[in-house]
């Protein structure tokens, strides 16, 4: 079921794609790069919505009625809770808009990341799930094996350059920092330290980067060109709404923005 | 830790285990076994061990390494040298290339070859004195007997699968890159470089003045030792095993389940005999009066010259590894099955099955 939905239409699109482009050096890498484009296209309304959310909650923080409830149960969690819930649903306001398209792109890393193993075909056994993999239509003779290289990367390993001696993992870095400032960007700003979804959406801004940035540490590099792709992608989206929080990328300015405004 | 918190690290923790285990096999991808064997030992490599077992009982002899070490995959087909040495590369994330003591299965060599960047999963040549090892990384490297580099290696292009095959002077090399490299070792240059329109992922048979050699281009193309080619057969699906020559009838499968002999001489097919919804991978064997084919589906078939089913059983698992013959016994390894390797007769009576020891 899971390579019928999502293996084998991700491997045969990134083979056409690849294929299309001329199937040469550092095309691989070109066309996972376009086949994050696309997923961004199809997963816009998630997006939108998710940006959307961000926003709602961030100019929560400026309304009156919202303000007072800080004040007033500032001591009674509880009630502080319920009275916020009231007005999320009132306002038609989801909490974790921001957090849930995050955690939905899973299935979609997961699927892409077997899509490139698959199709790199390190082994004889994964070169014969590849031809199992393909629709009847798509003649891969001409492109197997694929060229794995892509710039200064082979997409089928984990990246990292030599500095000084040592192997610098330059492709995780750029993962966990883009995915910081996404994260950031889209995180509702809070008046309040005891907003709970404020502080779980900060949490996911800790948690999210040193996760992605463990997975592009040690697993094929073409995943990280996904989600380096993807997070730029994600800031470009946010930035064009011309209500991105650029003053959040500094850790503990949170509060202070949004005090400001 | 509040709750939201101890959820939010749950969830993130299980997002990780499903990645990881939807992942797992990717840095040290599985593949099939390579096996090998000589009148008393079968030589099986099998993921983090090889192992050398009894011809005669089906007992283990010794495993290489005694203990499991997670850098160390063994996927390629060992090749045992005249001078008495067990030759095998790992294809793990850490690729050392390794001399055992067939007896034994002690380390030779004080010092692994580890020059390469990639995987061996291919049988290396031993040819005057000099190990020919094709790489994943595109390269063929030259080592002497003893494990030292003995000429700068060639760069060929294209993942190397498989072993390279000489006509007593000439080298011929395929690759993942389309082509069949021939290669002077005289001097260690290229020939000629002969692009087969696909993957030839296994190797060259030697015949009159040139190799037949199958690919995913789904041909059988002869190659003359001047770098000429022609196409003498097609076939329905990708041909993956190496052909097998035997006078002016050769022998190839496809992944669509034909076994066809061809007379190689008028071009004609003298038989197919397809398998039904199944594939051949493994090379074809040619033993005594018999051709045996090892099918996908787990299917030993034994045939006569004239493509008669002699026998046909059914082992378990998927046949992708080539059979070998030690003595009485015909060896086929299947995959992911409940044992690792069995011994038949030409009767197609099995004699014993092996399963390592957990």
């Amino acid at each position: 079921m899971w390579d019928t939905l999502i293996i084998q239409p991700m491997t045969n699109l990134l083979l056409w794609i690849y294929d299309s482009l001329g199937h040469g050096p550092h095309m691989f890498g070109l066309a996972i790069i376009l086949f994050t484009i696309l997923v961004r296209l199809v997963t816009w309304p998630l997006n939108a919505s998710q940006v959307k959310g961000a926003q709602a909650m961030q100019e929560l923080q400026n309304d009156k009625e919202w303000q007072e409830i800080q004040k007033k149960y500032a001591k009674d969690k509880e009630k502080l809770a319920q009275e916020q819930m009231r007005i999320y649903k009132e306002r038609g306001i989801n909490p974790f808009a921001s957090c849930l398209p995050t955690l939905i792109q899973f299935p979609v890393i997961i699927g892409l990341y077997q899509s490139i193993t698959r199709a790199l075909s390190a082994t004889p056994f994964d070169m014969l799930k590849l031809a199992r993999t393909m629709y009847p239509f798509q003649v891969v003779e001409n492109i197997i094996p694929l060229n794995s290289k892509f710039l200064w990367m082979d997409l089928g390993r984990p990246e990292s350059i030599q500095v000084l001696g040592f192997a610098l993992p330059t492709l995780a870095i750029i993962v966990a920092l883009t995915t910081y400032v996404q994260s950031k960007l889209t995180m509702p700003a809070t008046s309040n330290p005891n907003d709970q979804s404020a502080q779980m959406a900060g949490m996911m801004s800790i948690y999210m980067p040193l996760l992605l940035g463990w997975f592009a540490l040690n697993f094929a590099s073409g995943i990280s060109v996904y989600f380096i792709t993807s997070n730029v992608l994600g800031i470009v989206q946010y930035a064009a709404t011309g209500r991105a929080n650029w003053s959040s990328l500094i850790p503990g300015s949170n509060k202070k923005t949004s005090s400001k405004k | 830790m509040n709750t939201k918190r101890l959820i939010l690290i749950s969830l993130l923790v299980l997002l990780g285990t499903l990645f990881l285990s939807a992942c797992s096999g990717g840095q040290v991808s599985n593949n099939w076994h390579g096996l090998a064997a000589d009148a008393e030992r079968a030589y099986l490599s099998s993921g983090a061990f090889v192992y050398a077992i009894d011809v005669k009982t089906g007992k283990q002899v010794w495993q290489y390494p005694a203990e499991a070490d997670s850098k160390l995959m063994f996927y390629a087909t060992p090749i045992l040298t005249a001078d008495g040495q067990l030759l095998i590369g790992s294809a793990g994330t850490h690729h050392p290339f390794t001399s055992l003591d067939p007896a034994t299965g002690k380390e030779k060599w004080a010092e692994s070859f580890t020059k390469n960047k990639g995987a061996w999963l291919s049988t290396p040549l031993v040819f005057n004195d000099t190990i020919y090892a094709p790489n994943t990384d595109g390269f063929l490297y030259m080592m002497d007997m003893n494990g030292k580099e003995s000429a700068d290696p060639i760069e060929l292009g294209g993942a190397l699968w498989s072993a390279p095959t000489t006509d007593g002077s000439l080298l011929y090399v395929t690759s993942l890159d389309h082509h069949v490299h021939i290669i002077d070792p005289a001097n260690s240059a290229v020939n000629k470089s002969i692009n087969l329109g696909g993957a030839a992922p296994s190797s060259p048979v030697i015949a009159k003045g040139g190799v037949y050699v199958g690919s995913f281009a789904s041909t059988i193309e002869f190659v003359t030792s001047a770098g000429e080619s022609k196409t003498i057969a097609t076939a329905d699906n990708w041909i993956w095993g190496s052909p097998v020559l035997d006078g002016d009838t050769l022998y190839y499968a496809d992944l669509k389940g034909n076994i066809i002999s061809l007379d190689v001489a008028s071009g004609k097919q003298n038989w197919n005999a397809t398998q039904k919804d199944d594939a051949v991978i493994a090379s074809l064997l040619l033993h005594g009066d018999q051709i045996y084919a090892a099918t996908e589906a787990g299917n030993f078939i034994a045939f006569d010259r004239e493509g008669k089913l002699v026998w046909e059983k059914n082992v378990g698992g998927s046949l992708y590894t080539t059979p070998v013959v030690s003595g009485e016994h015909i060896l086929v390894a299947p995959y992911q099955a409940e044992f690792a390797l069995a011994a038949y007769d030409k009767d197609g009576k099995q004699a014993w099955t092996f399963t390592p020891e957990k």
